[in-house]
């Protein structure tokens, strides 16, 4: 989006941030252009909400590596703040963007002792752990963060990331069971519970791989990615049953493979080269 | 019944002033209450404990999407006597006497004193400054039991029951301003009183953290007696036929 | 009124209710009772209903705006309540209590004065 700085008042300035702020978009460069040309000039004039654009600045200054754009609203915060925690966490994100990832930790290991059931800064020590490289420490202090504050469905998540980061794949089916849990009528989470189990192989991955896709296509009949997922997995089984004669489990599987793809095929545009490739290996009997 | 005269004045001076008062007390009421309200400093240990419930309710509640064997290890892990997250947690019995609970004793001496001294005080007020006459008419007929209590300071025995003196003018403000208290602050505010009274009656339903055992004791049983019924059983023949329909 | 993200499965299983759509949708629910409760309450005073009949009239506000909301939501209603009978009876009493208010108040200053 394009403005004209010229014409564009003060309220409609803070108008607009504050419609980013609660659709939670972050838009770096706009909130700084905006900052610029408008607001830098009376920062008083803000008002009450003087604070949260600042904080809002800052983040936006650190998505686009201005560091003295950054450290100059976090001097005005913490003149006015003196101590407070979530200055503090404004501070440690600045480090963590200047990459000065020790004094980062230092200061999120300030902010923990201070105040043990802040979970914002825990989560970021994993994250700063996560950037610099350190996947299995960072897997470690998830586990111990998570055996806390088990309810929280982006640690899960993110957990469940950095195993399959690592490959370790049945500790990565139980966070993709946990986030079942909390959200089961999402067609992506009984997906990618398919995908690792496909994944792992084996027939009985492979059977409970088939009934999560089977669910997740229920739930949403246009998941292209079930659909061809469910594709794969029965023809893997159709494979394995060929071997060891199941005829009755084989009837299953193709009558459900041959839907698949018949399915897949419907939606598909012609151009699609992955489905394409995918059902060219279709199984013809 | 005789349609009574009543000065006009009373209308300036004792009706609007009384409708007045009560609402911006109970607009100060609330950001009063918002100032005073202490910053509640929770224990990791209780946000662990209220997590813990969070995830077996939901195993409870969703554990029929995952296969058998996953749903038995989370239960195990929860339920399993020598191992088992509720069973070897011991928490100390917090005492929910108030007397002896700091906490607790500030967070009601200050919800008191925010919410029903004001009603007191104002009440008593408006009883001392405007009596001796009468305030308004209420639209409805009353019984002869509500004189005493509604005609405070007029003692006439054959005045009709709907007359009303200002005491009375002032709670039926307070009763009904309550919504409209919803309307100009947005839910949770401090000025709604039936709210307060209404969690004071159904016991603490948040405050889990004094009496974690039994919380722990209740989920315990529950997760024992759920049963596993494997949801995703049917699924291929209920895709199968729901698209060949 | 924003719609409730309901997933409907075939027929034995669980209806699927978004928390956030339901608590809003109540929300606005009671806010268009209180108006209501303030409007027909300054009504009846106007009209200097007493008695029997004032609350006669409070029942038939009641059922008015109960008939507008169905006729607002349409054939659906299903996508954004889930019962119908909860729209009419929610917030009876508070909204009783707003709607004698101001009869009261508007019945003194019309009538009474």
């Amino acid at each position: 989006m394009s403005f004209n700085y010229e014409e564009i008042s003060h309220n409609e300035a803070k108008d607009l941030l504050r419609q980013w702020r609660e659709n939670n978009e972050r838009r770096g460069k706009e909130v700084l252009e905006l900052w610029d040309v408008v607001l830098r000039e009376d920062v008083n004039k803000l008002g009450n909400e003087k604070h949260v654009i600042l904080e809002q600045v800052i983040y936006a200054a650190l998505d686009c590596h201005m560091y003295c754009i950054a450290m100059l609203c976090l001097v005005m915060l913490s003149n006015e703040f003196p101590g407070s925690l979530r200055v503090m966490k404004l501070k440690a994100a600045v480090l963590e963007a200047e990459e000065k990832f020790d004094e980062a930790l230092e200061l999120l290991d300030n902010i923990i002792k201070v105040d043990e059931t802040n979970s914002a800064a825990r989560k970021r020590r994993i994250a700063i752990l996560k950037a610099q490289g350190y996947i299995v420490e960072a897997i470690k202090e998830l586990v111990d963060y998570l055996k806390k504050f088990m309810s929280d469905v982006e640690a899960w998540q993110e957990l469940c990331n950095l195993y399959l980061q690592v490959q370790d794949y049945s500790r990565a089916v139980f966070c993709a069971e946990e986030l079942l849990l909390h959200q089961p009528h999402s067609h992506l989470h009984h997906q990618r519970l398919a995908d690792i189990r496909y994944t792992m192989g084996g027939i009985e991955n492979l059977e409970l791989a088939k009934l999560y896709y089977c669910q997740s296509v229920k739930l949403n009949p246009d998941n292209m990615r079930s659909l061809l997922g469910l594709y794969l997995t029965t023809t893997n089984l159709l494979n394995h049953y060929k071997s060891s004669g199941n005829s009755g489990k084989r009837k299953e599987v193709w009558k459900l493979c041959h839907w698949a793809q018949s399915k897949a095929t419907k939606q598909t545009q012609p151009t699609s080269q992955l489905s394409q490739m995918m059902l060219s290996l279709a199984i013809t009997e | 019944m005789p349609e009574l005269l009543l000065d006009p004045n009373i209308r300036f001076w004792v009706f609007l002033p009384i409708v007045i008062i009560t609402f911006l007390v109970g607009i100060v009421r609330h950001y009063v209450s918002l100032i005073l309200s202490s910053q509640k400093k929770i224990e990791l240990i209780q946000v662990q404990d209220s997590q813990v419930m969070i995830r077996a309710r939901l195993l409870r509640e969703n554990g029929k999407y995952l296969p058998r064997q996953s749903f038995a290890m989370r239960r195990h892990w929860f339920n399993n006597e020598e191992t088992g997250y509720f069973k070897v947690q011991k928490r100390a019995a917090a005492s929910q006497n108030p007397m002896t609970d700091p906490g607790m004793m500030t967070d009601m001496l200050k919800g008191n004193l925010t919410n029903v001294l004001p009603m007191i005080v104002i009440g008593g007020w408006i009883n001392w400054m405007f009596s001796g006459f009468l305030t308004t008419k209420v639209p409805f007929p009353l019984t002869l039991r509500f004189k005493p209590m509604l005609q405070r300071g007029v003692e006439l025995a054959y005045l009709d029951a709907s007359w009303v003196s200002s005491a009375s003018w002032y709670f039926l403000n307070v009763f009904g301003l309550r919504t409209i208290y919803a309307l100009v602050l947005g839910e949770n505010n401090a000025a709604d009183q039936s709210k307060i009274m209404q969690e004071q009656m159904s016991g603490a339903a948040m405050a889990m953290p004094p009496d974690p055992k039994a919380a722990f004791k209740a989920e315990w049983e529950a997760l024992e007696i759920t049963e596993h019924k494997w949801a995703l059983a049917n699924v291929e023949a209920d895709l199968l036929q729901s698209n060949t329909e | 009124m924003s719609a409730v993200t309901k997933f409907k499965e075939n027929k034995p299983e669980p209806v699927a209710y978004s928390e956030a759509a339901l608590r809003n949708n109540a929300v606005v629910v009671e806010y268009c009772r209180t108006s209501m409760a303030a409007l027909s309450g300054s009504t009846a005073g106007v009209l200097g209903l007493t008695g029997l009949n004032g609350f006669a009239f409070y029942v038939f506000a009641v059922v008015m705006l109960w008939i507008m909301f169905l006729v607002k939501v349409g054939p659906h209603w299903s996508k954004y309540f889930i019962t119908r009978q909860s729209v009419l009876t929610n917030g009876f009493f508070g909204a009783l209590f707003t709607y004698v208010l101001f009869w009261t108040f508007i019945y003194g200053m019309v009538h009474v004065y």
